[in-house]
């Protein structure tokens, strides 16, 4: 187990930079996910940290020691490609032998280790195929197999379940997860997908334009997330801007426009506006008349387990969503219920 | 529909009538038993191939073309495999320029290139000595042959498996001896037997570089046949139809598939 840490990493192809000097630690054996929109600068930190790119300033530690002018092949990492990257005139076997090779170790040593892992991916029926004869999460567990046998320190992995369909996806990432818990190998992974970070991560990195806008738990990111990009890219936000009607003690209290008073942990004084996050999961509805806004439907998206509401209310349109179970038609006169204890007063955007 | 369907087949029969009866003529007259390059051959007999088998100035020039051709398709080979994997993997914005200045031999006339490598190597004071310019000029023409097969067959490939080698430990030369070459196999067995068939034909090039002492087989051939009008050139020339057919069955059987 390998303790990764990034220092003020800069990374600039001669116009603006793509990465801005960004500082990570990620702990022995975790699951990291970096989370971000294309551009953000997720995948060129895990090509400077796998030693594809040369990182223009900053440095990169493994246990402390400094790799950051390391060439690739002595960096001992383990990566899964986008796009599997499996070797196409080498058999599964051969795929995972390659790095074993490449290392100098025995025979006999490489045949038990290679079949250790196949049986470790579930492949082993499968040794001898080569890699066009097998389906994409196959493919997906040889390119994860080839990664591991070589017991790399760190395990990085780049989109790896972009190329999935979605149900194959989620089993994909139940497995991922199991097995790097039973490896416990410290992992890093890249993934513009919320949900796919969210589940699979003990830390998750929000990363925008070559920076690192948050670093938390699964948890801390959503019910807290910094700001109000972070807000909207973890999931759906309803972002309500409140007027600050009391303060102290580090709590505000903020006024709707029904008249409703309610209690945010934020420092803020009294006349200044304030962006209060509620997830959609976070408002309850009630009878028209009470509750602390009133709105009116406007859509209303049947999920299934849930209902996807729309309501027009005297703070812009808020999306809700609610157990199966709670009947609001379209065009219905409701009142809504927000979670003091749940809502999260967020920095607002620039431009918003 | 008949009509067009034979009106179609007709066709295809003439083109092909038109492009194999020379080469048809060329073989059948070689067996002629007469003194004269005649069609139709006067009697069957093998004794102009004896006559050309034991004639050393064609043996002499045969032996100089294949090993002119194997030198000139083994530096092309290398030469071309580097600007092919420049080309794909690092060119960037300068990618069309490099392609067409690299198949410029191909675009240009054969003997513009000649008259250039000419000029050149005079300018630079070594002018025909040492088959220096023969062999350049022979680099030349079959480079775009290699450049354009390894280029194919590179494109084809994830750049991501050189880099998923270099992550498992391999060096940048170990990446490229175990992933890329097997990969690009194919390529380089057309463009070398392109490149080898190219060299072993080109006339203009050797004909205006060839400099002094021996001479590559077409250059020979065009010499007798100034002279000469016997069977003898057309059983060269079957020598050399025949061996040309071998070298591209056989990379079809070994790499026409893949390729």
């Amino acid at each position: 187990m390998t303790e990764v840490s990034l220092l003020s990493l800069v990374k600039s192809y001669g116009g603006a930079p793509a990465l801005r000097g960004i500082s990570l630690n990620v702990g022995h054996g975790q699951f990291v996910s970096l989370l971000g929109p294309s551009g953000c600068g997720k995948s060129t930190t895990l090509r400077c940290i796998a030693g594809f790119e040369e990182v223009t300033d900053g440095r990169i530690l493994f246990d402390g020691k400094d790799i950051s002018r390391k060439l690739p092949e002595k960096r001992d990492i383990g990566m899964v490609f986008q796009s599997y990257a499996l070797f196409p005139h080498l058999t599964v076997a051969q795929n995972l032998a390659f790095g074993l090779e490449m290392r100098k170790v025995p025979k006999a040593q490489i045949a038990e280790r290679v079949a250790k892992t196949l049986d470790l991916v579930q492949l082993t029926p499968y040794a001898g195929r080569y890699p066009k004869a097998l389906s994409g999460g196959q493919q997906q567990r040889v390119a994860l197999g080839r990664a591991l046998v070589i017991e790399p320190a760190i395990l990085l992995l780049d989109e790896p379940l972009a190329n999935l369909d979605a149900k194959l996806r989620d089993e994909m990432r139940g497995f991922i997860r199991d097995l790097q818990k039973r490896v416990g190998i410290t992992t890093i992974y890249v993934t513009h997908d919320q949900n796919e970070a969210m589940t699979m991560s003990d830390l998750v990195v929000v990363m925008f334009d070559g920076d690192i806008a948050q670093a938390g738990t699964p948890e801390e990111i959503y019910n807290t997330p910094a700001t109000e990009q972070v807000a909207r890219f973890v999931g759906n936000a309803n972002i309500l801007d409140l007027p600050v009607a009391a303060s102290g003690a580090g709590m505000a209290e903020v006024t709707l426009p029904g008249g409703a008073a309610l209690s945010v942990p934020a420092p803020a004084t009294p006349g200044a506006r304030l962006g209060i996050m509620a997830r959609p999961e976070q408002i309850a509805l009630a009878d028209a008349g009470q509750g602390h806004l009133q709105g009116r439907v406007t859509r209303r998206l049947f999920g299934g387990g849930y209902i996807d509401y729309e309501i027009a209310t005297d703070c812009g349109v808020l999306a809700v969503q609610t157990p199966a179970n709670v009947l609001a038609g379209e065009g219905a006169a409701v009142g809504l219920v927000l979670d003091p204890a749940r809502l999260w007063p967020v920095a607002r955007d620039a431009a918003a | 529909m008949r009509l067009a369907e034979a009106l179609l087949a007709l066709f295809r029969v003439l083109v092909y009538i038109f492009l194999l009866a020379p080469i048809a003529v060329v073989v059948l007259a070689s067996f002629n038993a007469g003194n004269f390059l005649t069609f139709p051959p006067q009697g069957l007999s093998l004794r102009w191939f004896v006559t050309f088998l034991q004639n050393d100035v064609f043996m002499d020039a045969i032996v100089y073309s294949a090993v002119l051709a194997a030198l000139a398709t083994a530096v092309s080979l290398v030469i071309g495999t580097m600007a092919a994997l420049y080309y794909v993997r690092h060119a960037g914005k300068e990618a069309e320029t490099v392609r067409v200045l690299l198949l410029l031999p191909l675009i240009l006339p054969e003997i513009l290139t000649a008259i250039a490598l000419l000029f050149f190597f005079y300018e630079i004071g070594i002018g025909l000595e040492h088959k220096i310019a023969l062999f350049t000029g022979h680099v030349l023409m079959t480079l775009p042959f290699v450049f354009l097969n390894v280029t194919t067959s590179l494109q084809g490939r994830d750049e991501a498996c050189e880099l998923a080698a270099r992550s498992l430990g391999a060096s940048r030369m170990t990446a490229f001896r175990r992933i890329t070459l097997p990969l690009i196999a194919p390529g380089l067995a057309t463009g070398g037997v392109f490149a080898f068939i190219i060299s072993f034909d080109t006339f203009g090039i050797s004909f205006i570089l060839k400099g002094t002492g021996s001479a590559p087989l077409p250059i020979q051939l065009y010499d007798y046949l100034r002279f000469n009008f016997t069977p003898e050139a057309a059983a060269v020339s079957t020598v050399s139809i025949v061996f040309t057919l071998v070298a591209v069955v056989a990379a079809d059987r070994l790499f026409g598939r893949k390729a």
